[in-house]
């Protein structure tokens, strides 16, 4: 807990402390691929002002909403990514190019040529606010062959690698008789939009230093196709390539499921802290013989670990279970769905989770908070996602007074 | 660059800290990673391991962490130079002895930051703990990047990406209606997590240019998830809808925005793919265009958005019986040549030898070391027009060899000469 009473997580009243991006001022004109990058600003102190046209951005006419019932400030997926910022109805482009003028930081998700075509170019608004960073975020860049190919998610996760590996593994025929998946969430865009932040982050810092500002040219592919893990290397080491399938799972006496990593993964030791729990449990059966301390054994016969995992599995629930791994030291994950995550007392007591108020609708909303604790420089969590113009006149007063 | 100047000293190891270190090092940070040769990084000796020129090298899987040990070498682990591009340099120094513990020491005197990703407490074992660098560099930024934590009931508990992606819903969103989860079957969150990890550094840096002051930034590879989840999570809790319901998760179909057709359809040849994603009308009809006007399009099944998406088993059927002769980027190419996103399901393969676009965009980066003949490496996959990032850091290089910036580090930085860097050598403090 910090001295203000507030949990760490979070930026309490009166707290002395000042946010990173304290007095940053952020315009975003995006689509929903880019509104994750403000929202990581927003929280790190950064005033994020949503540029939208009179009918509001096009996040706030996606679902679900509120009850089921659409409208421009019911959209919970524009409430998910648009905490923190204020929002200002700006029809014309030159007001946007007026608001260009004193803002620190300009995101936006125009494709290659509609900014020129608008005239909002990196050469007309540097001509005009030479300190201002502007990062477009597109599907492919701004140039290239497929520069002008068009992607949702789905595409991109596609193109960029992880889909192939992700997915149901082959049948019993050693054929794969389902797609490769996606990850729900849009996993391509938060991807782009969090390199779009270290790219804005990256150019701020060099903005102290040199008063200028500058382009940045964000690619989701590019940041799809980076993200694969060991993907490149074991393609340029063997030449094999990785396929779908899932990582090994215990189903717990509820049903639930726990990802359980072969421990040996970890090194040797870790069978020891492991054989205790499953004597402790009464479940060890043929891994108490001293063969099995000897890893070349236990390799090849990994079955019989497994069937003593099961063993144990059948006797507890899924978050007992989780628990029980993890005491052995083992790294083993109860599969949460996203909202079972909200009971984690780890979450919990770091102070993650944040409620806000929504006053026009008489009740607060839980949302995730700092994707980090920085003691020095807390998450700023104050303001509920905005309804559509809200700000329009506060923010004209206040970056456009004379 | 856009980090000039600015030193990470640097005891990160696997991925999640380290892809944090590289993305600054490719903004031009001067890292310097800290190893001994007695532990080096576990990821310089995993499998699959870079061949010898001429060579194949060995098949991923068979091994594992623990029996991978036997490695000719600590440079030629495959996972390392995925994971160490930025130009980062590498020094050994043996903690344990009370001279390299002082070596330490002064090399933090001399650092902006310093990073690492062990289990929480193992640098206050070492005598380097958060207060012990304050004292030593007041203004100093410690970004600390382990699984759980340094603060809170379970920090002790182990996590690896799959874990954490198990725990914070990830694992769950991928899958077909009715069946168990399938997964990432990587560690997505070794990435995500340490994207976070260098908005933690960046953070740090720019507070402490504003005020003055370092701080000590705790990142774990839980939190960065939690918001992944976007509206389902709200979704669960605001409609009393959860997540772990019959139907749920949908595959590759997302109900919002409503579109249909929207997957991956097969295409021609083995196990081969290719993603199709018609949102608007306009899409659809452009689809209905390249396919030839087939007669099943005039099915009243197909006439609306939503019957479409009612109906989206047999649509798929039929898209999928048109995909299914043609090669993948085939099919690509004629839909985006009439304005419908489609892309062909790649894998690593496919990405580095038929991708014109990442060709294009000069995505990777011909890196190698005094043991390894330079390789197609990834840095950060952006571009800033007045201060470029390089995948080889400020030096442009590529990953290093461990210890092999021993002389240059502590003599650029120290001002140490080659008679006392070899009697701190023969002393086992540096090795």
């Amino acid at each position: 807990m910090t001295a203000t009473g507030a949990a760490p997580g979070q930026q309490g009243p009166g707290a002395a402390v000042t946010a990173a991006l304290d007095g940053i001022r952020v315009l975003e004109l995006t689509d929903e691929s880019a509104e994750y990058c403000g929202r990581l600003l927003a929280g790190l102190g950064a005033d994020v002002v949503k540029v939208e046209p009179p009918e509001g951005s096009p996040s706030r006419h996606i679902g679900p909403f509120l009850d089921d019932e659409p409208g421009p400030d019911r959209s919970l997926a524009f409430w998910a990514d648009n905490v923190g910022k204020r929002s200002a109805v700006v029809p014309h482009d030159t007001g946007v190019l007026e608001l260009c003028g004193v803002a620190d930081v300009l995101v936006h998700t125009l494709r290659p040529g509609e900014a020129e075509a608008r005239g909002l170019d990196f050469a007309s608004l540097h001509g005009g606010n030479p300190r201002l960073v502007v990062c477009a975020v597109t599907p492919f860049g701004q140039d290239g062959p497929w520069a002008d190919y068009l992607a949702d998610d789905l595409v991109l996760m596609a193109l960029g690698g992880s889909m192939a590996a992700c997915g149901y593994g082959p049948g019993p025929e050693g054929v794969y008789d389902t797609p490769p998946l996606a990850c729900h969430g849009d996993q391509a865009w938060r991807t782009a939009s969090t390199y779009a932040a270290i790219a804005v982050l990256g150019a701020l810092a060099w903005r102290y230093r040199s008063g200028e500002g500058q382009f940045l040219d964000v690619s989701a592919h590019e940041c799809s196709a980076s993200m694969t893990e060991w993907h490149l290397m074991t393609y340029l080491c063997s030449g094999g390539v990785h396929r779908r399938g899932p990582h090994p799972t215990l189903t717990a006496a509820d049903g639930r499921q726990v990802a359980a990593l072969n421990p040996d993964f970890l090194g040797p030791h870790v069978f020891a802290g492991m054989l205790e729990m499953l004597e402790a449990e009464g479940v060890a059966g043929p891994l108490s013989d001293p063969a099995f301390a000897d890893p070349v054994h236990r390799a090849a016969n990994y079955r019989e670990v497994w069937r003593a995992l099961k063993r144990l599995a059948e006797k507890h629930d899924g978050e007992t279970l989780y628990e029980l791994g993890q005491g052995a030291g083992l790294p083993w994950g109860v599969i949460r769905s996203p909202e079972e995550v909200l009971a984690d007392r780890h979450l919990r007591a770091r102070g993650h989770f944040v409620e806000l108020e929504h006053p026009e609708l008489g009740r607060s909303v839980t949302y995730p908070g700092a994707p980090f604790l920085a003691h020095g420089s807390p998450w700023v969590a104050r303001r509920r996602p905005p309804l559509l113009g809200e700000h329009t006149a506060q923010v004209r007063d206040e970056w456009l007074a004379p | 660059m856009a980090l000039e100047g600015l030193r990470i000293l640097d005891f990160t190891r696997l991925g999640f800290g380290a892809q944090a270190t590289l993305i600054c090092g490719c903004l031009g940070a001067e890292v310097i990673r800290v190893e001994s040769t007695r532990f080096p990084d576990a990821i310089r000796v995993m499998p699959p391991f870079v061949p010898e020129p001429g060579e194949r090298g060995e098949a991923f899987g068979a091994a594992t962490l623990a029996n991978a040990t036997g490695a000719s070498s600590p440079n030629r682990g495959g996972i390392f130079y995925k994971y160490n591009t930025g130009g980062k340099r590498s020094i050994t120094v043996d903690a344990r002895h009370p001279k390299g513990l002082q070596l330490l020491k002064d090399l933090v005197a001399h650092s902006d930051v310093v990073t690492e990703s062990f289990a929480a407490g193992t640098l206050d074992r070492w005598g380097l703990s958060y207060e012990v660098m304050r004292e030593i560099r007041p203004d100093i930024v410690y970004v600390s990047m382990c699984g759980f934590g340094h603060v809170g009931p379970d920090t002790a508990h182990v996590t690896m990406g799959p874990t954490a992606q198990a725990l914070t819903g990830l694992t769950f969103m991928v899958g077909l209606p009715d069946r168990p989860p399938a997964g990432w079957s990587f560690s997505y969150l070794d990435h995500v997590g340490g994207y976070l990890g260098a908005v933690g550094i960046l953070t740090g840096v720019i507070h402490r240019g504003r005020t003055g002051q370092g701080q000590h930034i705790d990142v774990s590879q839980l939190e960065p998830a939690t918001a992944l989840s976007g509206a389902l999570l709200l979704d669960a809790m605001l409609n009393d809808r959860p997540s772990r319901r019959p139907g749920f998760p949908t595959g590759n179909r997302r109900a919002h925005p409503p579109c249909a057709p929207s997957g991956a359809y097969r295409a021609r040849g083995d196990d081969k793919w290719v993603v199709v994603s018609c949102r608007t009308e306009e899409q659809w009809k452009a689809l209905v265009g390249v396919m030839g006007n087939p007669p099943w399009v005039a099915d009243p099944r197909f006439a609306t958005v939503a019957a479409r998406v009612e109906h989206a088993d047999e649509l798929d059927e039929h898209v999928e019986a048109w995909t299914s002769e043609r090669d993948r980027y085939e099919v690509m190419a004629l839909l985006q040549g009439s304005g419908v996103p489609a892309g062909a399901v790649q894998d690593a393969a496919d990405r580095l030898e038929r991708d014109p676009q990442l060709a294009a965009r000069g995505h990777y980066t011909m890196l190698g070391n005094a043991e390894v003949d330079p390789l197609p490496l990834e840095g950060v996959p952006f571009r800033m027009s007045a201060t470029p990032p390089h995948t080889g850091g400020a030096l442009h290089r590529g990953p290093p060899c461990l210890g092999e910036d021993n002389d240059t580090v502590l003599g650029e930085v120290l001002g140490m000469g080659a008679a006392e860097l070899g009697a701190l050598e023969a002393e086992g403090a540096l090795s």
